[in-house]
């Protein structure tokens, strides 16, 4: 597969060579002053949550379009993202030209308060309604929610299919599961949190499901890493709510790890990509986000990041279209909207995390 | 005392100055943070006691708080009594061997705790390795890595090179005299450890032991890995929960969890006043110290090998292998056949990615040259109060102690804010001072007390016999004491470069292109999952600074013939 994308990459060079002060297809004529613009700049500066290793074919991609663009790529968890961003927006200084988060409410959070460069992208067209915030934000991926399981140790109809038979499961085997089950950490992990308001919107159980978790006294993890290492360990057995584009990517290494998006509902994360307000390098930074947003940039996505694709018009294994297709409607995108950050008011927020206590320990 | 001239107060000054600058930009931006009730740069932040009523309220903090103490408390008790037995064996009996133990020795110290705890859930967790293999040969594993308890034991027991190397910089000054002494009257090698030697280097073991009890307080890596999932808090991770509780980052919550911590460890440095009031009757180096003689073991060489090497396998073979393992594994755990899943991928993945091929360099860069430079920059505050017994020199003292009761994380913050908020350091913000400056401020405490350990064993008739020939204060520094203190500055470089290449969470909030470095990146990709990465890169950290001590082992042994 590797050889493959790299022919791909030499054909795609050889032909971008050509066209590579050109405007890329169904693009504004005066684009070609961006790219320019760009070229001269030099260089862009992005933060992201996704780990440099995933986004490297992405960036080797961008290369081979735009050789003159060098991309200072930087992962760090989300919250570092955000304290850094916030800190020097506030000095005035500038760092990020791209943010690039799968925090999607301190992203949005951040585009409400002004810190983003509001950017109608050529590519705007071809992306879905609730992708797209103010023109100013914009979701770049498709993740699904799953539920992850240990291949050796749990079998048969031990196997969840959807939050209820998981439920179900973990209240008829108590001994079985006692230590064995994982999730985020919801006081510190954003998007265990937001995942976790989600389900509380679509699953009505979801009380009982939380203290299932409570009685198993579950373990929690503020990332998938950690959960995928355990569960694949046989340390834990089941992990719920866990990032399916990370658990599949290591599933297919790993084969002692098992995979399941709920036949019900799956909740749909998608990272969110905005231009810093104040950016040193703003044509850059449009190179990037529109790259990111293409055919092109999502079908790199897709094979080779082993995120998944939002445009529904990019095929393959790992895309919106080849999800929709195999589980129809039960796909829940998380919204790009304002509403996804009313629990960052901290008493509302309090509260939440006080009532998911309360339906840990209940009787 | 005759009044001294500007030529010899004025170097003294600006150190103190620069020292005090360093340490207290970054206290009085926590101090002032934890009064208001948003971040310092938001434009709508008041002043009030929020924070403190909130952290004060909150039931999470008590337990955290208990759990800290329950933690530094235990693992002083285990490190300093051991620590100062294997300085013991290693620097003043004959046992066979010390050349290639001594190395071993140190490797807990150099790993990150962060990848060390990581070593112990894959070598000795509920499926661990040794784990499985002990249930099949004795039926069970009667140990749990995930309580407060063995917790306190790995911490206890991964610090015990903080004691030992302050322990061993101090016996080797120690002239062996009134050992002989003992020995002659018939006490046996571990009876004259408990009582002669080690209460002759008193002063470094209470420096030590005090240290480790603060490191206890600052535990972050540990906890954070094998004591989270279980819902076990300690301050630095009840601090860091903060981060993310509320949603945005609550600084005033965390800088208000910082004080709470400094306002614990400072009564210990008043302790520590008060415990070194007398040190001048601990001066060992007398005039004319005797050529040191090393003491028989005979059958109790038996008794201190069983000692260490209990000690290294659990401390070092149990987690190192782990990760060692974990490092040429796909995956691991219960029922899975090791010799179907072996690859080099992981390691091949960290040599494709270019920024970790620069945090390596980077790691090296500030671990020998940054090391060097803050050894010398420690040294230069050692003699700025050395033999001077002035209000400056209390303050000093009181001074250096401060940044290591700050968790390094928020000292990286405090930086980050600095860099960003102080115009004239803005350029450095992306370059590897800033790591190097935090750095050498988050161990100033480690570093210091080393070198004052070593300069309070040079006795004071040397000093002022040079004195009374005419020297200047300067050249006597130079000339007399430096040359007396040389072992302790190597050991020091040795020891900074040991833990710069460790260091983890000060790093975190400074990490942008340029100024990777092993620690932060390790903690960035354990905080993406790619834990393959995690295992490998830690494996690199582990041969390079075995490697870059080998060589300042050699460098050692030649200057001690």
């Amino acid at each position: 597969m590797v050889r493959k994308f790299s022919a791909a990459l030499v054909a795609l060079a050889a032909a971008s060579g050509v066209a590579l002060a050109q405007v890329p297809a169904g693009y504004p004529a005066d684009y070609a002053q961006v790219v320019a613009a760009a070229k001269k700049e030099g260089k862009v500066v992005v933060y992201s949550a996704l780990d440099t290793k995933a986004a490297q074919p992405l960036i080797r991609d961008f290369n081979a379009l735009y050789p003159d663009v060098k991309v200072e790529y930087n992962d760090m968890n989300s919250t570092e993202m955000y304290n850094r961003f916030i800190a020097e927006q506030a000095s005035g200084q500038g760092g990020a030209d791209v943010m690039w988060s799968s925090a999607m409410d301190l992203q949005v959070k951040l585009v409400d308060e002004g810190h983003a460069m509001p950017y109608a992208s050529p590519e705007s067209k071809a992306i879905p309604q609730w992708a797209n915030y103010k023109s100013e934000a914009y979701g770049t991926t498709y993740e699904p929610a799953v539920i992850v399981y240990n291949k050796r140790l749990v079998t048969g109809d031990q196997i969840p299919t959807d939050h209820a038979s998981l439920a179900k499961i973990l209240a008829a085997n108590p001994e079985k599961y006692k230590g064995k089950v994982t999730t985020y950490d919801i006081e510190k992990s954003g998007v265990g949190f937001m995942f976790v308001v989600q389900d509380y919107k679509d699953f009505p159980q979801m009380d009982g499901l939380v203290k299932a978790f409570g009685e198993t006294s579950y373990k929690v993890y503020s990332s998938t890493g950690n959960m995928l290492e355990k569960t694949s360990s046989g340390e834990h057995l089941l992990g719920y709510n866990v990032l399916g584009s990370y658990a599949l990517a290591r599933a297919k290494k790993d084969p002692g790890l098992g995979v399941v998006m709920p036949k019900d509902y799956t909740l749909v994360l998608s990272r969110v990509i905005f231009i810093g307000k104040g950016a040193k390098q703003p044509n850059a930074a449009k190179l990037w986000v529109d790259y990111v947003l293409s055919k092109r940039g999502q079908k790199v996505i897709g094979d080779d990041c082993q995120l998944y694709s939002m445009r529904d018009d990019v095929e393959g294994e790992n895309t919106a279209a080849a999800l929709k297709k195999k589980y129809g409607g039960n796909l829940k995108p998380i919204p790009v909207t304002g509403e996804i950050t009313q629990y960052l008011d901290p008493q509302k927020r309090l509260a939440f995390l006080a009532h998911w206590k309360q339906a840990l320990h209940a009787k | 005392m005759a009044r001294a001239p500007a030529t010899e107060t004025l170097p003294r000054a600006l150190t103190i100055l620069a020292t005090a600058a360093a340490v207290f930009g970054p206290l009085s931006l926590i101090a002032y943070q934890s009064f208001l009730n948003a971040p310092f740069f938001d434009k709508n932040a008041t002043a009030g006691l929020d924070a403190y009523r909130f952290v004060f309220a909150d039931s999470d903090f008590w337990q955290a708080f208990k759990n800290s103490f329950l933690i530094a408390a235990g693992m002083t008790i285990i490190a300093v009594p051991l620590g100062g037995m294997l300085a013991f064996v290693m620097e003043r009996t004959d046992l066979k061997g010390r050349g290639w133990i001594e190395p071993l020795l140190l490797v807990p110290s150099f790993v990150s705790p962060m990848v060390l705890s990581f070593g112990y859930v894959v070598a000795a967790g509920p499926v661990g390795f040794y784990t499985v293999w002990a249930r099949e040969l004795l039926g069970g594993a009667p140990w749990g890595i995930y309580t407060v308890l063995g917790m306190t034991v790995i911490a206890g027991l991964t610090h015990v090179p903080n004691v030992y190397v302050y322990a061993s910089a101090a016996l080797k000054n120690l002239g062996s005299d009134v050992e002989e002494a003992a020995r002659v009257a018939g006490a046996s090698p571990f009876r004259v450890a408990a009582n002669v030697s080690l209460p002759l280097i008193l002063p470094s073991l209470l420096f030590s032991g005090v240290l480790v009890f603060f490191l206890g307080f600052e535990l972050f890596g540990l906890p954070l890995v094998l004591g989270d999932p279980e819902g076990i808090l300690v301050l630095s991770t009840y601090l860091y929960k903060l981060t993310n509780k509320l949603g945005t980052p609550s600084y005033h919550l965390m800088a208000a969890v910082a004080v709470c911590i400094v306002g614990i460890t400072f009564p210990l440095v008043l302790l520590q006043r008060v415990l070194l009031k007398g040190s001048r009757k601990y001066a060992s180096i007398k005039g004319k110290a005797g050529r040191l003689r090393e003491l028989p073991l005979g059958p109790w060489s038996w008794v201190a090998y069983g000692l260490i090497f209990a000690w290294i396998f659990t401390a070092v073979v149990v987690p190192v292998s782990g990760i060692a393992l974990r490092s040429f594994v796909t995956n691991w755990g219960e029922g899975v056949n090791l010799s179907e899943v072996l690859t080099l991928d992981n390691f091949r993945q960290v040599w494709g990615e270019p920024t970790l091929v620069r945090a390596i360099w980077n790691t090296v860069l500030v671990g020998v040259v940054g090391g060097l430079l803050t050894v010398i920059c420690y040294t230069a505050i050692g003699f700025a109060t050395h033999r001077r017994n002035d209000g400056w020199s209390r303050f000093v003292d009181y001074l250096v102690l401060v940044p290591r009761a700050i968790p390094g994380l928020l000292v990286g913050l405090a930086f980050l804010w600095l860099f960003l908020f102080v115009k004239p350091l803005t350029p450095l913000r992306s370059t590897l001072f800033s790591v190097w400056i935090a750095y050498s401020v988050v161990w100033l405490a480690y570093g210091m007390r080393l070198i004052s350990s070593s300069l309070l064993q040079v006795s004071p008739e040397l000093e002022e016999a040079a004195r009374s020939v005419g020297a200047s204060r300067g050249r006597v520094s130079r000339d007399v004491t430096l040359p007396l203190i040389r072992y302790g500055l190597l050991g020091s470089w040795l020891l900074v470069f040991m833990i710069f290449e460790r260091e983890y969470s000060t790093a975190v909030y400074l990490l942008a292109p340029g100024t990777e470095v092993i620690g932060a990146q390790l903690v960035s990709l354990w905080q993406g999952g790619a834990i393959d990465m995690v295992a490998s890169l830690s494996l690199v950290n582990i041969v390079l600074v075995a490697v870059g001590l080998g060589i300042a082992l050699r460098f050692g042994v030649r200057l001690r013939d």
